[in-house]
């Protein structure tokens, strides 16, 4: 019940418009600027389609701290992200009109 | 031409339609559903194409050749340990971008190859217009098109093999950037004479370089600290190119090279919303998606209970009606006895499969297809937290709903071996669909529904306890959830016809033969009054602590083969026939044998597919767990009547 909102303080705080997954609003597009935490977690988000400069958007997520569902707007796929990876991935703001 | 059958592999994405192109091709062999990590272990087949044979297998689906997941290490031993004449890659059309950086991984390999465009359908609805003559040039191996739910292109798909196969032509790989191929060029030549190269050298200096941080790395090098020494040299030069890690690096290379393929060979035009995709954002709605959750499995039994239970009675209306017969004509000697149980075993066969069995199997099967169960991980993953599980179990307790075994097959998708255990540990307690059947038979057409769902209520709630029970012994917290959500389609009636099919297959073939010859069995022991001595040992359980009259004890014997014989075969040992049940035993009774049952040791199958999946200690400890479980429950049920 609780854990939603310690999620919220532990995340980065906003630095020059670069913020973590769990603090985009939902629909608009961002660019994957950096993903932290360790060679396995990104290894699994590059064999899944998940690289740095991708676009994406955020499409839902599920009730009492759930998971965030990630689109790729670069190659059409989604995925489910659990919180504490969600928070690992930074993006940046991306133009609406950009490819 | 030499007589050695050819091995042709299928490899492509996780959800590209490999088993059901496998199945079109090969005849109904491999579990397909639209969940990622369904084929988890391989399927093989002989096909017979032309007057000569093939050896097919259905490999499961695999995001890259870096093995991360326990399934994707079945794809890599498979075509570095054997290698195949031939690879068949098979892409999802519709998301061809990401495909594609599979195949070009593959190309690497320098292997014959054809790719199958699957899925075609899907894509030209999402606005994709893919030109196969210019894929067939930029990757420089036959492309073909198919619907493989519609059986399209299979043939043409089989012609190219032949034809392949005969010319032997092999792929060349595609270039990296100069600046990345150079620094791959030199590792080549660093390669030891001793160094176990697969394929050919390229790719073995590839894989050597990805290999950073995984175990095989420390194995590989231990023994050539010279080669140790230039490959991080390598390594280094490969990162700093790029400010990324190498294997980013060459990720990044193989993800660019896709992208120019595909921006070459594919037009997007603006894609409607399909209505499929308007009934997505609904299933995935935080609030409404739950609701719907909810709704779909209470709809699911309430549909089963009202088309089941009337047929249920109908249907046993004429055994029923042949028994009394039987009995009133030729009284109680040894040939009149068997042929009753033989009537009754047959019986309780038809009227569990034809009413219930059927109708769950088809409609799991729908949700399966359609993409359902990785949805509902979504949703529920943050429940399955608060229980010290994670969404990926999610769909794997789903399949258990259809039978336990698949589904503890399945818990090989699942990354740690604690989440595996526990999962697999706790499948074993929800109620696959014979087993639901036999519930809802019994519990719903004696007592009515309300008690059926209760006691459905009942056993989620056991699974949750156990679960918070047993993630607190195992203590770890689990990792976080990745898990692609495929998009929707919709099922080929085919597909889930074949697949209830073979299922029922399974039970007609297994589990009806066991109930007729248990019946049997089972009159031959009354008649000879050796049921009273398997009564009479199991007495103290039976009668004393549960409350129950001592003649059930021998149905639990048959409750080792399968739960729900012990269920059926209560008739039986009780002598009276369905309808008459309650004026022999009272509800309570009924309440706490059907939860004994319930919780009984795992079905024969489901335990030896847990020691052969978990080993002999996981195996046991399940027994231990659902033994003491059925009794202490069931104990409860019996208390909880006594009491209000």
């Amino acid at each position: 019940m609780f854990g939603h909102k310690k999620d919220r303080v532990e995340s980065p705080p906003i630095v020059g418009g670069v913020c973590s997954l769990l603090e985009i609003p939902h629909g608009h597009k961002f660019r994957i600027a950096e993903i932290n935490g360790g060679a396995g977690l990104h290894r699994r988000l590059l064999a899944l389609g998940f690289h740095r400069g991708d676009l994406v958007a955020l499409d839902g997520e599920a009730l009492l701290g759930g998971p965030v569902l990630v689109k790729n707007l670069n190659s059409d796929t989604r995925i489910a992200l659990g919180r504490s990876i969600a928070r690992k991935i930074l993006v940046e703001p991306a133009d609406e009109h950009e490819r | 031409m030499n007589d050695r059958v050819p091995v042709i592999v299928f490899i492509g994405q996780p959800n590209c339609g490999k088993s059901t192109l496998f199945n079109a091709i090969a005849g109904f062999k491999a579990q397909t559903s639209n969940f990622p990590g369904t084929t988890v272990c391989h399927a093989h087949s002989q096909v017979v194409w032309k007057n000569r044979v093939y050896s097919i297998v259905d490999l499961p689906g695999t995001y890259s050749l870096t093995p991360q997941e326990p399934q994707e290490k079945v794809v890599l031993t498979h075509i570095f340990g054997e290698k195949p004449d031939l690879i068949v890659n098979v892409i999802d059309a519709s998301l061809l971008c990401r495909s594609l950086e599979l195949t070009v991984e593959l190309l690497e390999l320098e292997y014959p190859m054809v790719v199958v465009l699957n899925m075609m359908d899907l894509a030209e609805k999402k606005g994709m217009k893919i030109d196969p003559v210019a894929l067939e040039n930029k990757l420089g191996v036959p492309v073909i098109k198919t619907v493989a739910t519609r059986g399209q292109g299979t043939k043409e798909l089989m012609d190219r093999v032949e034809k392949i196969l005969a010319e032997q032509t092999t792929p060349r790989h595609l270039r990296y950037s100069g600046e990345v191929e150079g620094r791959i060029k030199k590792l080549i030549e660093m390669l030891p004479a001793d160094f176990p190269v697969i394929a050919n050298p390229r790719f073995t200096a590839i894989r050597a370089i990805e290999a950073e941080t995984l175990a095989v790395d420390k194995f590989f090098l231990e023994n050539n600290p010279e080669f140790k020494k230039g490959l991080d040299r390598v390594r280094q030069e490969i990162s700093a190119l790029r400010e990324a890690p190498a294997y980013e690096v060459l990720a990044a290379e193989r993800h660019h090279l896709a992208l120019k393929i595909f921006e070459d060979c594919c037009r997007v035009r603006h894609a409607r919303l399909s209505s499929l995709e308007k009934l997505d954002s609904l299933i995935m709605h935080p609030v409404l998606g739950l609701f719907l959750l909810l709704l779909i499995f209470a709809g699911m039994f309430y549909l089963i209970f009202r088309v089941g239970s009337p047929l249920e009675a109908w249907l046993l209306k004429p055994w029923e009606a042949l028994r009394l017969g039987i009995q009133e004509r030729y009284g109680h000697n040894l040939p009149a006895e068997l042929l009753v149980g033989l009537v009754q075993g047959v019986g309780g066969g038809v009227a569990i499969v034809f009413p219930y069995f059927i109708p769950l199997l088809l409609l799991m099967g729908f949700l399966e297809d359609i993409g359902y169960l990785a949805r509902a991980g979504f949703l529920m993953d943050a429940f399955m937290h608060r229980l010290g599980l994670h969404g990926k179990s999610v769909p794997l307790f789903i399949l258990g709903f259809g039978c336990n075994v698949p589904a503890i097959m399945a818990t090989r998708i699942l990354e740690s071996r604690r989440d595996r255990i526990i999962t697999a540990l706790l499948i074993p307690f929800i109620p696959c669909a014979a087993r639901t059947t036999i519930i809802l038979a019994l519990v719903a057409f004696l007592l009515g529904p309300w008690w059926a769902l209760g006691f459905y209520f009942l056993n989620l709630v056991v699974v949750a306890v156990l679960s918070s029970i047993l993630t607190r012994v195992f203590k770890y917290s689990s990792p976080g959830l990745i898990l692609e959500i495929p998009s929707l389609k919709w099922p080929s009636p085919k597909n889930i016809l074949q697949k209830t099919y073979f299922n029922l297959k399974e039970f007609v073939r297994f589990a009806w033969p066991i109930l007729i010859a248990g019946s049997l069995l089972l009159s031959f022991l009354s008649f000879l009054h050796f049921d009273r001595l398997v009564n009479a040992v199991l007495t103290p359980l039976v009668s004393g602590l549960l409350g129950l009259p001592s003649s059930l004890g021998v149905t639990l014997l048959f409750g080792f083969l399968r739960k729900e014989l012990s269920l059926l075969m209560m008739f039986q040992a009780l002598g009276v026939s369905y309808g008459q049940l309650l004026s022999v035993i009272n509800r309570a009774q009924l309440l706490t044998f059907v939860t004994f049952v319930n919780f009984f040791i795992p079905c024969l199958s489901t335990l030896a597919i847990l020691w052969k999946e978990l080993g002999r200690r996981v195996a046991l400890i399940s027994v231990v767990l659902n033994l003491s479980l059925a009794v202490l429950v069931s104990w409860l049920v019996r208390l909880a009547f006594a009491l209000f």
